[in-house]
């Protein structure tokens, strides 16, 4: 079996350039792999037989950009033309959609190959990728944990390097806690970097398409590729695209960089404290001027979230009603028993639950009481770390509270999940960009991984960050556990 | 039965004359085959996302001002969450919170005094699917679904059903005018829900409101207000009371009927559209827009009445706007305008009805216009034949002089010709002559039939019979 999916991108365009290999090559040895890891349990659908057409069609083209002909895997509530989109829910375990995704109209117009669509908890509400309808990925480091969700399959694939990238989403960190249990690079881009259309809405307000890669410069890579404002999102940023690898290799001396007391307190493990330590005493070697803040109503954010982004779904979910698309109740009496019935068949407990409490939070006087007061709550947040970037470059930490936990621990209390997210969150509150930046293991061979938080639009001094550290630490990020291509 | 005061607040639905739907760049039109006019945001596909259209903007601006709103230049959208086969998201983006026109008004005349119907708001949002029932199925077209609309609520400031009538005709006739919308309730781009409710006097509490939704025509506002307000008025006499509900208006029935109760008040949950940041408006648009507001009809009727056109001529006019703007290519003329208006409502409206045209279909231009104006006050053409001119005058472009050279018309006006036709008539004609002065008034018919005759039917018939009377009382 060929080996070339290990080496890394600007490698792999340099043999594609010379015509030392194919896109094909690439595309077989991705589905290779996916074979070889389906107790990973990465994908819901493989995109095989149009993969192999769409690449053996690159022969004859000039390799025109550096992801030509890569292949990449996109999450399950991104919607690709004519490729099932089931945001892995029965509700929609049929649905071919009639239109792509503006994302992913821009990876196809860089001749990316689309492996498949990824794993990951139903309609993106989880923390575990365990309410998939489609059964639960493994963690490619030790099969019995979870990854982590909810884009829990694109964190797999990447982390089993069964695919170079992946494009996830991210509502209240989806994309970069996943990353932390998988051991990968993810990102979230600042609220608006990318466009949503075709995103299949949890909660309109946060969600977040990125990016997810094995390395910092592939991830800043992909991020130019999807980035730009979308005449069809009008919460699209009317911003220049830039080239988010332009800062990476820059020396990272005297910046000023501030740790939130409350991301390194009590409720973070010893173990991930003490890893997230000693990575700032490698900061403070490398000239960084490091200081330990207060972020004013951090401890808020979950509740703000679970407000926000449940009220938000309950409407965002309104559409699945068996009329149009998606599961279907099979002759429904009336129309109260159609609608009935689909939704109850259709979605899963999680979904469910998530509806009615966000249906409860904008009734009547709730919507007033709650939801309004969450958005107030929601800005001061957003002020407040606004407030610390006027002295600070970047704001780190650790990106989750433990590593991966066991996948048959329990999930009866629905609390966990979100306090799962707890570090995350707030990122999502306030629109800035962040990423997970894996930093080392735990005791029982895990990835830890530190969170980076950038100023609005600042992607780009993330990554200058983000890339010094990954080279000075130079870790073994292959997982051990069931794959061996080394 | 006794004496209710009616307490009548109404809500009217209008859709907005735009190129495309309000958030999709899919085509308004109306008329076309089912779901022909539909993409993926009229669908509310999964992943979908508004747009907004800033024709809807311009034309909402446009409503504010000529129903002299408040304009709000900060504003945003709210869903309005409710499940229903024909909101194709199960919510609906409007304005909830921030419309953008308030505390507007409408005049109507209500036996000679002046009335200003207080408007509380009005606000955008976009239209639901057309849905067809069936036997067994109900059928959707999307079409529809997207079509910009704007809402227009009263407060409670009415109170009787004709009141209702005339705040609508008015409405529609602004909108019409200030070309909003097309206001055909019975295509459904105008429609009208009525609250009413009934209380004993000034001072008491608003009685048990109920809403009259959707009802097909203006005189249809009307009855149903007033079947209501008996319906009330019978209950409350009766001693019952009734909860507030939500009837419709049967037009087969002409009464009002029950849809529903509303059991408690309607849980929206609205909350602020987060896929549409805040619409910001700034004085340079509303004063862009203001500028395009043609005249409307309050001032039309000012102008025409300075014009002296008869009251009667002047509402039809009005009533009829293609007309009332070709009127109004001529308002600097020196012309009579009580011809031109006569000549519009006449002749040329017959021929209009006839064959199904405006009049901007027609080949009619101003300068002949003038002429045929001109012609008709100074009698040189006679309305007989104006009939026989008229076709070629719509359909042609030839002049006045050519088609009554082709027509061969050659109307005797000199009154010195006439004079001597009228002369020859009186002498071979003793016997009628002697009829007429013994009071028998038939003889002058007979009379001027023998004027006809002899002229071919082209002297002047005014000049004529004024002639053959002057003489004719000479003989007495």
């Amino acid at each position: 079996m060929s080996r070339y999916l290990d080496k890394s991108i600007l490698e792999i365009n340099e043999l594609l350039k010379q015509k030392k290999i194919r896109s094909i090559d690439l595309v077989n040895e991705c589905f290779e792999r996916i074979e070889e890891n389906e107790e990973l349990n990465a994908f819901i659908t493989l995109n095989k037989e149009e993969a192999l057409r769409e690449a053996q069609a690159l022969d004859d083209m000039e390799v025109d950009n550096v992801l030509f002909g890569i292949p990449i895997a996109i999450k399950d509530n991104i919607l690709t033309r004519n490729l099932r989109t089931t945001c892995a829910s029965h509700m929609l375990d049929n649905f071919i959609p009639i239109y792509d995704a503006t994302v992913v109209t821009k990876i196809k117009e860089k001749h990316m190959i689309i492996i498949g669509k990824t794993n990951m908890d139903e309609f993106a509400m989880g923390s575990t990728s365990r309410t998939s309808y489609f059964g639960a990925p493994h963690n490619p480091w030790n099969t019995n944990k979870i990854t982590g969700g909810s884009s829990g399959g694109s964190a797999a694939c990447v982390s089993a390097n069964l695919v170079p990238f992946a494009l996830g989403s991210d509502t209240g960190g989806s994309i970069r806690q996943p990353a932390s249990y998988c051991g990968i690079v993810g990102m979230k881009p600042t609220y608006g970097r990318v466009s949503r259309y075709g995103l299949v809405a949890f909660a309109s307000s946060l969600d977040q398409i990125g990016t997810m890669t094995k390395t910092v410069y592939d991830n800043a890579l992909l991020l130019n590729a999807i980035s730009g404002i979308d005449l069809n999102d009008l919460t699209s940023a009317d911003r220049e695209v830039e080239d988010f690898t332009r800062k990476i290799g820059e020396d990272i001396s005297g910046m000023k960089i501030a740790v939130p007391n409350y991301f390194m307190s009590d409720i973070v493990s010893n173990e991930i404290r003490e890893k997230i330590e000693s990575v700032i005493d490698v900061l403070k070697e490398s000239g960084c001027k490091i200081d330990y803040i207060d972020i004013k109503y951090l401890e808020n954010a979950v509740s703000l979230y679970q407000i926000i982004a449940m009220g938000e779904a309950s409407s965002n979910l309104a559409r699945f009603d068996g009329i149009r698309y998606g599961f279907s109740k099979e002759n429904p009496s009336d129309i109260e028993d159609l609608y009935y019935g689909s939704r109850e068949e259709g979605f899963g407990e999680e979904v469910k639950r998530r509806i009615m409490v966000g249906s409860y939070l904008l009734s009547g006087d709730n919507a007033k009481k709650y939801y309004d007061k969450a958005l107030s709550i929601r800005s001061d947040i957003r002020t407040s770390f606004l407030k610390a970037f006027e002295n600070y470059d970047l704001i780190v930490g650790p990106t989750t509270t433990t590593t991966a936990y066991d996948i048959d621990s329990d999930m009866s209390d629905p609390l966990k999940t979100f306090m799962d997210d707890v570090l995350v969150i707030p990122v999502n509150m306030a629109g800035l960009p962040g990423l997970n930046l894996p930093i080392g293991f735990s005791k029982d061979n895990m990835p830890i991984g530190m969170h980076i938080i950038g100023n609005s639009f600042d992607e780009a001094t993330i990554y200058k960050l983000a890339s010094f550290l990954e080279k000075k630490l130079n870790l073994d990020l292959c997982p051990k556990g069931g794959n061996s291509y080394e | 039965m006794s004496n209710y005061i009616p307490t009548i607040g109404i809500e009217v639905h209008v859709e907005l004359k735009t190129n495309t739907k309000i958030f999709s760049p899919s085509r308004n039109g109306y008329g076309m085959s089912a779901n022909t006019l539909v993409n993926e945001i009229d669908l509310g596909y999964p992943g979908t996302l508004p747009l907004i259209n800033r024709e809807v903007l311009n034309i909402a601006i446009k409503a504010a001002k000529v129903l002299h709103c408040n304009i709000r230049k900060e504003m945003h959208f709210d869903r309005k969450n409710y499940f229903y086969p024909d909101n194709p998201k199960n919510y609906q983006i409007t304005q909830a919170r921030t419309p953008i026109g308030y505390d507007g008004y409408v005049e109507i005349e209500v036996d000679g005094k002046i009335k200003k119907i207080e408007i509380e708001e009005m606000h955008i949002e976009e239209d639901t699917c057309k849905s067809a029932h069936r036997k067994n199925v109900t059928l959707l077209d999307f079409n529809r679904a997207g079509v910009p609309l704007i809402e227009i609520v009263t407060k409670p400031c009415i109170n009787s059903s004709k009141e209702a009538m005339l705040y609508i005709e008015k409405l529609r006739e602004t909108l019409l005018y200030a070309n909003i919308s097309d206001c055909k309730i019975e295509e459904g781009s105008m429609r009208c829900d009525c609250n009413v409710s009934i209380r004993k006097s000034e001072d008491s509490p608003f009685g048990t409101k109920v809403e009259v939704k959707n009802i097909g025509s203006i005189s249809n506002v009307g009855l149903s207000v007033e079947k209501e307000i008996v319906r009330q008025t019978e209950l409350y006499d009766k001693g019952e009371s009734f909860k507030e509900q939500t009837r419709r208006f049967d037009s087969k029935l002409n009464d009002t009927v029950l849809m529903r109760i509303k059991e408690t008040g309607n849980d929206y949950r609205y909350f602020p559209e987060p896929d549409i940041p805040y619409v910001y408006l700034t004085d340079e648009m509303i004063n862009k827009v203001t500028s395009t507001i043609p005249l409307l009809p309050d001032e039309r009727r000012e102008l025409y009445k300075g014009r002296n056109i008869s009251k009667i001529n002047i509402e039809k006019i009005i009533a009829n706007k293609s007309l009332s703007d070709f009127l109004n290519n001529f308002l600097e003329e020196k012309i009579d305008f009580q011809v031109a208006s006569n000549l519009l409502l006449g002749d040329i409206s017959s021929y209009l009805n006839k064959e199904g045209k405006i009049i901007t279909d027609t080949m009619l231009d101003n300068e002949r216009f003038i002429d045929l104006v001109n012609r008709s006050s100074t009698r040189e053409l006679t309305s007989k034949n104006i009939k026989e001119i008229l076709v070629d005058l719509l359909e042609s472009d030839k002049t006045l002089d050519e088609i009554i050279k082709d027509k061969g018309i050659n109307n005797i006006n000199d009154e010195s010709v006439v004079k001597d036709i009228v002369l020859q008539v009186l002498a071979e004609n003793e016997e009628s002559v002697r009829d007429y002065l013994e009071g028998h008034d038939r003889a002058l018919k007979y009379l001027m039939g023998q004027v006809m005759k002899i002229s071919k039917g082209s002297a002047d018939p005014l000049l004529a019979s004024d002639l053959l009377k002057e003489f004719l009382d000479k003989k007495k």
